[in-house]
């Protein structure tokens, strides 16, 4: 693969823009780098779905999604479809959406959750 | 009834053992061990609960019922109670919010900015080099606009201090990166309108000017008299990442010794007393010098005096004793250090205080194990007597281990207090009991890491450690990996854990594997190797390890995966042959005492 390493994030098509900047503030503020992702909307149980999609894509076997509802996953590629290292559910406050976007990061770098 | 049964019991500090035997001639032929949790305090009536289900266990293994017993046998045990209490000799104290030294893990930017502090929403206002304050509440897009603005103003911004974890977001929204530093939750308190210097290191590096005195003198511009006044805060905050002083006309840190107060040993027709802030070092020194110790007492309305208050109100709570006959025979001080908050700190740090632990041990007066065995006969419907001393026992107990001979001398490493037993040729045995043991071990590894919970330092204590390093392996102490085929818990993953039976158990630190490796092995050989020592020397003839041919380890930490290592590496140079006791060669270091009983019966009968 000739890309970039960076954590995917896949969405639905129209996310909170919050949530979407949250999320993402939380790897940055690790220092690695995340590559959003739009994709066609899923299932029912959308957010773990999507993160592990996302994870299966990223160079860094590290994925987040976030369903239209705002819910975000975390996962890894190693890990089981339906296992998430994480969830946060639609409409968790601020700094919740914020450790989303940390944990994926953290898993990166292998640091404690 | 073709043979009788003869059953010994052990009732120790923390479990009861006990162990059939068929005697159908002159040499028992045992049947079957059984382990309970103590019931009680040991030597009180209370243990007859977990000694007669010792037994009933014992019986069931074996196939047999209560109706083929003969005799059951208890040991003479020395109540010996330990109480345990640990006590701060230094104190860190930061003054008028002279200096932030924590680590946050993402600091931003690099470099060292010198300026005067000023919040964010009064930039406008200011000149000169500038250290932005920015509070909670600020958002790092607002922040980030802020500052630009004030650099396109004109305004020199040298550095800024964040309340919250967003000095990389910040930093990456600036046109020109400054050193900042992040996660300073009471920000509101840094002093503004003085002069000031941030320090953030390139990762992997530690800062270089504010922690070196010079470097200190240097940013502030200080005389010889100041510079030696800051020298504790470049001290304070050597090892950084990132780091921030405020010069206050008064402001300073300090590292100040707790008067302590002294202890007062008698002992031998002598009365000493010790400053309890000299470290272990000097009270163990002062201890040896009034042996057999009588008593020991803190002076009053000092941390000391609190200190052997609080162990002999736990000792009168389970004796009934008053307090002022209870007789303190024994002490163990060992030097530890405690991590705590500092004091006046706006950053939550931490900083290492020295601190001495002491085990203190009592002998009660006398035993109740009388009352113990008329119930215990009641309750199974047989004879039941005391059949020995407990000493005496394990020695004989542990002769049975293949490979030894008298003169020998036994190690019981328990749990409150480690005792030693000697039996020489002339069939002589001599037993003694010093304070501190596994509890002890426990509480140093929990105070040194700063675990709140005891089970944690418990499970260090016990287990070996190892790094999760994914969802699937880890990596243990030794360097080597295991693979998971299923997925471990991210509440592991990336942690030091314990490798419990249970699976890896997460520690609660921010040390290294190594670290906590090194604290666990040095408590244990702080307490166990040194308490081998000294124990061992109590009972040896005259009073040289030398004089010992075989030294047997027995109790629960003697199946410690590397406390009889640590001792025989310390009795290494005695010359002496020290091992693990396998009694009767099957039963490994347990159940020295309960078939030492039996043997002692039948021999007897």
């Amino acid at each position: 693969m000739t890309e970039k390493p960076a954590i995917v994030l896949r969405h639905g098509g129209s996310p909170d823009p919050a949530v979407l900047r949250e999320v993402c503030a939380g790897a940055e503020e690790e220092g690695v780098p995340t590559r959003v992702e739009q994709v066609r909307a899923a299932g029912a149980d959308g957010a773990v779905a999507l993160a592990h999609a996302a994870a299966l894509e990223s160079p860094l076997e590290t994925g987040i999604g976030i369903d239209e509802s705002g819910g975000v996953a975390v996962h890894h590629a190693s890990l089981p479809a339906e296992a998430p290292v994480q969830r946060v559910e639609a409409g968790s406050p601020r700094p919740d959406l914020r450790i989303a976007g940390r944990t994926a990061a953290r898993i990166v770098k292998v640091l404690p959750l | 009834m073709t043979d009788r049964l003869v059953v010994g019991v052990d009732i120790g500090n923390s479990t009861t053992e006990a162990c059939v035997a068929a005697v159908p001639g002159d040499s028992p032929e045992y049947l079957s061990t059984a382990l309970t949790h103590t019931t009680g305090v040991k030597g009180t009536p209370d243990n007859t609960d977990g000694a007669v289900a010792a037994v009933r266990r014992a019986l069931e293994k074996a196939g047999r019922s209560p109706a083929d017993l003969d005799v059951v046998l208890l040991n003479e045990a020395t109540p010996v109670i330990s109480g345990l209490a640990m006590e701060t000799i230094s104190e860190t104290i930061i003054t008028e919010s002279t200096m932030i030294g924590h680590n946050p893990a993402t600091p931003g930017g690099e470099g060292l900015g010198v300026g005067t502090t000023v919040a964010i929403d009064a930039l406008a206002g200011a000149s000169g080099p500038t250290i932005a304050v920015v509070g909670a509440g600020w958002d790092f897009d607002d922040v980030a606009t802020e500052l630009n603005a004030a650099t396109d103003r004109g305004l020199e911004i040298v550095a800024a201090v964040l309340a919250h974890d967003d000095a990389v977001l910040v930093v990456n929204r600036l046109r020109a990166p400054i050193p900042v530093v992040d996660e300073v939750g009471a920000v509101e308190k840094v002093p503004l309108g003085m002069r000031a210097a941030v320090e953030v290191a390139p990762p992997g590096r530690t800062i270089r000017t504010l922690s070196d005195s010079y470097g200190l003198a240097s940013v502030f511009e200080l005389d010889p008299d100041q510079t030696k006044q800051v020298s504790p805060v470049a001290r304070a905050l050597t090892g950084n990442r990132s780091a921030v002083v405020v010069r206050t006309p008064s402001g300073d840190v300090t590292d100040r010794r707790i008067p302590v107060g002294t202890l007062t040993l008698s002992g031998a027709g002598k009365t000493l007393q010790v400053d309890v802030d000299a470290g272990a070092e000097a009270i163990m020194e002062v201890l040896g010098r009034v042996q057999p110790l009588d008593d020991a007492t803190g002076e009053a309305g000092t941390h000391v005096g609190g200190m052997l208050a609080q162990v002999r109100d736990t000792m009168t709570d389970v004796t009934g004793q008053p307090a002022a006959e209870i007789r303190i025979r024994d002490v163990l001080a060992v030097d530890t250090f405690v991590p705590k908050e500092v004091r006046g700190g706006l950053a939550g740090e931490v900083a290492p205080e020295n601190a001495v632990a002491l085990a203190a041990m009592v002998r009660t007066s006398r035993s109740r194990m009388q009352v113990v065995a008329d119930e215990v006969a009641a309750a199974l419907g047989c004879r039941a007597e005391i059949g020995g001393v407990e000493g005496e026992m394990a020695v004989r107990g542990a002769l049975t281990t293949p490979g030894t001979a008298v003169p020998i001398a036994v190690l019981d490493l328990g749990g409150g207090s480690t005792d030693a037993a000697l039996l020489d040729r002339d069939g002589v045995s001599s037993a003694v009991h010093v304070a501190g043991a596994g509890e002890l071990v426990t509480k140093l590894i929990g105070s040194e890491l700063a675990l709140d919970d005891r089970e944690q330092a418990e499970a260090v204590k016990r287990y070996p450690l190892a790094k999760v390093e994914s969802f699937f392996h880890v990596r243990h102490e030794d360097g080597t990996v295991q693979f998971f085929a299923e997925p471990l818990p991210s509440h592991v993953f990336a942690r030091v854990v314990t490798m419990t039976p249970e699976g890896p158990a997460p520690v609660a630190t921010r040390h290294s594997v190594d670290h906590v490796r090194r604290v666990r092995r040095e408590a244990k050989r702080k307490v166990f190797a040194v308490n081998a020592v000294r124990a061992l020397k109590q009972v040896a003839p005259g009073g040289s390890l030398r004089m010992l041919d075989f030294v047997v380890l027995l109790g629960g930490s003697a199946l410690d995966f590397e406390i009889p290592d640590l001792i025989a590496d310390a009795l290494a140079g005695y010359g002496v042959v020290c091992g693990i006791g396998n009694v009767h060669g099957s039963e490994g270091p347990r159940n020295a005492v309960a078939s030492g009983l039996v043997d002692a019966h039948v021999a007897g009968s």
